[in-house]
């Protein structure tokens, strides 16, 4: 976790000193760097640890975190850290295929009510507000299982669900956008609207949208985590972070509390990391806050 | 900013500490109920609550979601509580009468005969007669409901106390049908019987909250040894529920996971009951692709149709692993379908967790690893199945996983998927299925094992068929009486050169039988339990006018 360490043989105190007389640009570089490496080695953790830990030893069953087993064992022996693990990355991954197809689509959708407007524009903001007036949970239940259920139906789920409020953001920065001096200018100049939407548009989007994509991480990574607790597709051995919080609740009654307790806090970190990793983008994007 | 925050934050505190003072935080003591004893004060709204002869809670699951009615399969597991059976077994399975006093079976086993007592009152109060008896036998066989009484021809009663019943052919397991058959009343049994069941059994139905919790109060008018526990509450919590509902005392008795048995409650004893209720891995017999079910589901797997695929997991498992890691101990290793009932072939048990000797049993059979990959083939073949669990059920599915975790030594890959039911179904003639059984009736060895039974359902799932196993089980079931049979069942389990267990076709895997595992108040003695059958329904209250509350 040292991110500014580049000179190994400075002291604490000297370093701290050289940290604090950073400028906030570097300390937010350093906080998005920190976010972002905290989060790939979640991401890549599976294929280093491999299947190992995984498997059920009967004979170390419920065991309290150790430092063996730094987050305990489970009722069939299962390295709880492990299987934290890999079902975090799961879920990372399951949130950034699903972010990206949400950015997608609410961007296309948003650029696209913005600049065309009129009967375009109507049919887009009454599909995001259908997505709206549904439960979301309600959605994301009935797609996963008319899809089919499975990873295949929980990706797709939270994939088409969470692009609407994007969508709406993108919208309004358009329209704004769309009623400046020199886009009316490119219009009377005779460019077409996608040109404009091109020129135009598009700068002004792409720091809304990355941001955007950042902070629909830790919704979709919720998401998922709410199907796969609630029991949807996966089977209930797979190391899921919703599955592993799902079976902790059969515990809770009798005290082993490492086995909901230590993978809530990771999912937290996790969650609390992209929420961070969107902060420091956007002070960093926005022109408002990317001089101090 | 930042001060005026804080100090927002302690006016909310303050005023938030002032109303909860003023509404008070603590339970108002009247509150706290009054122990009347209306229908509507259950559990839930009286906290605390504590057992008494006059009422006693239970968390023992069981809600039988067709209803209360024996003739649509309502305590073919045994205690049906609310109606009474012309014969039961005792605590240690023995046959004895109830609302029969005596019974013969005819030179060719096709007709018995079953004088009844007069002294039997349903509870409204109508006497029960042989023609009470002789509609619920042919009601049961008319709605072929659970209750399997498919041999039954017909039954008359000859007089008030006598009835006839003819069999199409000679059934030894017969007997079982006057065992856990409730009768019900002619004159009160229509549509809305299972809601409302009315019955000569020790207690008597006085409100049902589906889902919730059914209430029964004692029949005055039973013919046996009154009851001492007045009213019985039964909740319907889950299993995790019934802990927590112990814990606080507002159950007397609570069944719970084998795996929560381990904890303690103050003021409750563990109560483990020893039961036949066991759980076993079903291998499809048949090579992939033989035949199709009559719903067109596919039959059979290349991989467990051979025999030393079978032989070979059946010797790697080390059950009593299984018994102690999943089950805490609470169980024992099962070898057969049967185990602890009088026909059980001890013979038939194997000495597991032997992975030398499966790894023999798969080199004669001609299985190696020729690829290095840790796997066995034969013939281009690799040993891979996959091991079909109930997902809502944590014990199959550690059983899954545990029992894959021991065949990968042997070179055997169990792949472990969870599924309901309904998504299982039409796997399950073609995969490995943790299945769960155990009954006091023959019948279902019988069904499990035998070619015909094989019809696409749950019945011998994996096709199993052995024409010398068929003839015996046929001489079994042809048997004039129970006792004679013993010999036929035995034999079909392994008779020293053929079997269906383990040394002979080993067409499963049988893994644990569970004991039943119950927190029980410390002021109630449940007497002397029965070997349980498989979980459903309430077995536990099969001896339930011995029931005491002992504090006073």
């Amino acid at each position: 976790m040292t991110i500014t360490v580049n000179s190994p043989q400075k002291s604490p105190q000297k370093l701290w000193r050289i940290w604090r007389q950073n400028n906030r640009r570097q300390q937010t570089l350093g906080a998005i760097v920190l976010g972002t490496l905290f989060l790939l080695g979640i991401i890549v953790s599976p294929w280093f640890l491999g299947e190992s830990g995984l498997s059920t030893v009967l004979t170390q069953r419920n065991q309290p975190p150790s430092l063996a087993h730094l987050f305990g064992t489970d009722w069939l022996g299962r390295d709880m850290l492990r299987r934290s693990l890999h079902g975090l990355s799961l879920s990372l991954r399951v949130g950034l295929l699903a972010a990206s197809v949400s950015a997608l689509i609410g961007t296309g959708l948003g650029l696209a009510a913005g600049t065309f407007g009129g009967w375009v524009d109507a049919v887009i903001i009454w599909i995001v507000d259908v997505f709206f007036s549904l439960p979301h949970l309600v959605l994301l239940i009935l797609i996963a299982f008319a899809v089919g259920g499975g990873t295949k139906g929980v990706i797709i789920a939270v994939a088409l669900t969470h692009w609407t409020s994007l969508a709406r953001v993108i919208r309004a920065e358009v329209l704004q956008t769309n009623s400046s001096d020199y886009v009316h200018l490119s219009r009377h100049l005779g460019k077409s609207s996608l040109w404009i939407a091109r020129h135009h548009m598009v700068p002004h989007i792409v720091p809304q949208l990355l941001v955007g994509l950042i902070l629909l991480f830790p919704h979709a990574i919720l998401h998922e985590a709410a199907l796969s607790f609630i029991g949807i597709g996966l089977s209930p051995h797979l190391p899921a972070i919703g599955i592993i919080l799902a079976e902790s609740m059969r515990h809770l009654s009798t005290g082993y509390w490492w086995l909901g307790v230590m993978p809530g806090i990771l999912l937290l970190l996790a969650v609390k990391a992209f929420d961070w990793l969107g902060e420091n983008l956007r002070s960093l994007f926005d022109p408002k806050t990317s001089q101090g | 900013m930042q001060i005026f925050k804080r100090k927002r934050l302690l006016e909310v505190l303050s005023v938030l500490l002032a109303s909860c003072a003023i509404a008070s935080c603590t339970p108002n003591p009247t509150d706290s109920n009054t122990a009347d004893s209306t229908a509507d004060s259950t559990a839930e709204s009286s906290p605390a609550q504590s057992g008494s002869a006059e009422q006693i809670v239970l968390a023992i699951g069981g809600e039988s979601e067709e209803g209360y009615d024996p003739t649509l399969g309502w305590g073919r597991y045994g205690a049906p509580l609310f109606q009474s059976t012309l014969l039961k077994r005792d605590e240690n399975l023995n046959i004895v009468n109830d609302l029969a006093t005596d019974y013969t079976v005819s030179e060719d086993g096709k007709t018995w005969t079953v004088t009844i007592r007069e002294d039997a009152i349903f509870s409204d109060g109508k006497p029960l007669t042989a023609a009470d008896v002789a509609y619920t036998f042919n009601k049961a066989a008319q709605s072929g409901g659970l209750t399997d009484v498919t041999q039954l021809e017909k039954a008359t009663a000859v007089d008030n106390k006598t009835v006839e019943l003819t069999l199409k052919k000679p059934q030894s397991t017969f007997v079982n049908r006057l065992i856990t058959l409730g009768i019900v009343p002619e004159h009160a049994h229509g549509k809305d019987y299972a809601r409302n069941p009315v019955g000569s059994g020790p207690y008597k139905m006085v409100q049902w909250d589906e889902g919730q919790q059914l209430i029964v109060e004692a029949n005055p008018d039973y013919y046996g040894e009154a009851p001492d526990i007045q009213r019985l509450v039964f909740l319907f919590v889950e299993e995790d529920g019934a802990f927590a509902a112990a814990k606080s005392r507002q159950v007397q008795v609570a069944a719970v996971p084998q795996s929560l048995a381990v904890q303690t409650i103050q003021g409750m004893n563990l109560r483990d009951v020893i039961s036949v209720d066991n759980r076993g891995l079903m291998f499809p017999y048949l090579p992939a692709n033989s035949k199709k079910t009559p719903d067109g589901d596919p039959v059979g797997n290349d991989v467990t149709a051979d025999l030393a695929i079978r032989q070979a997991a059946n010797y790697a498992i080390d059950r009593q692993a299984l018994v102690d890691g999943i089950l805490e101990g609470y169980g024992s290793p099962a070898y057969g379908p049967v185990s602890g009932l009088a026909w059980e072939e001890t013979k038939a048990d194997i000495e597991d967790a032997q992975i030398e000797k499966a790894k023999e049993i798969l080199a004669e059979g001609g299985w190696a690893d020729s690829d290095g990959d840790g796997i066995v083939e034969k013939n281009g073949l690799k040993a891979e199945f996959t091991v079909l669990y109930k997902a809502d059920d944590s014990i199959r599915q550690a059983l899954a996983l545990a029992t894959a975790e021991m065949l990968k030594p042997i070179g055997i890959q169990a792949n472990v998927e969870g599924k309901s039911w309904d998504d299982i179904e039409p796997l399950m003639h073609s995969n490995v299925v943790v299945f769960g059984w155990g009954s006091h009736d023959q019948t279902e060895m019988y069904n499990l094992y035998y070619s015909k039974a094989a019809q696409g359902d749950y019945n011998n799932a994996g096709y199993y068929a052995d024409p010398a196993i068929d003839s015996t089980l046929d001489l079994a079931m042809g048997a004039p009486s129970e006792a004679e049979a013993v010999t036929y069942w035995k034999a079909a389990q392994w008779d020293g050169k053929q079997g269906m267990t383990t040394k002979g076709d080993a067409a499963w895997a049988w893994l644990v039988n569970l004991n039943h595992t119950y927190f029980v108040d410390e002021c109630l003695d449940i007497g002397k339990s029965q070997i349980e059958p498989h979980g459903h329904g309430w077995p536990i209250t099969a001896n339930i006018t011995e029931w005491k509350w002992t504090c006073k």
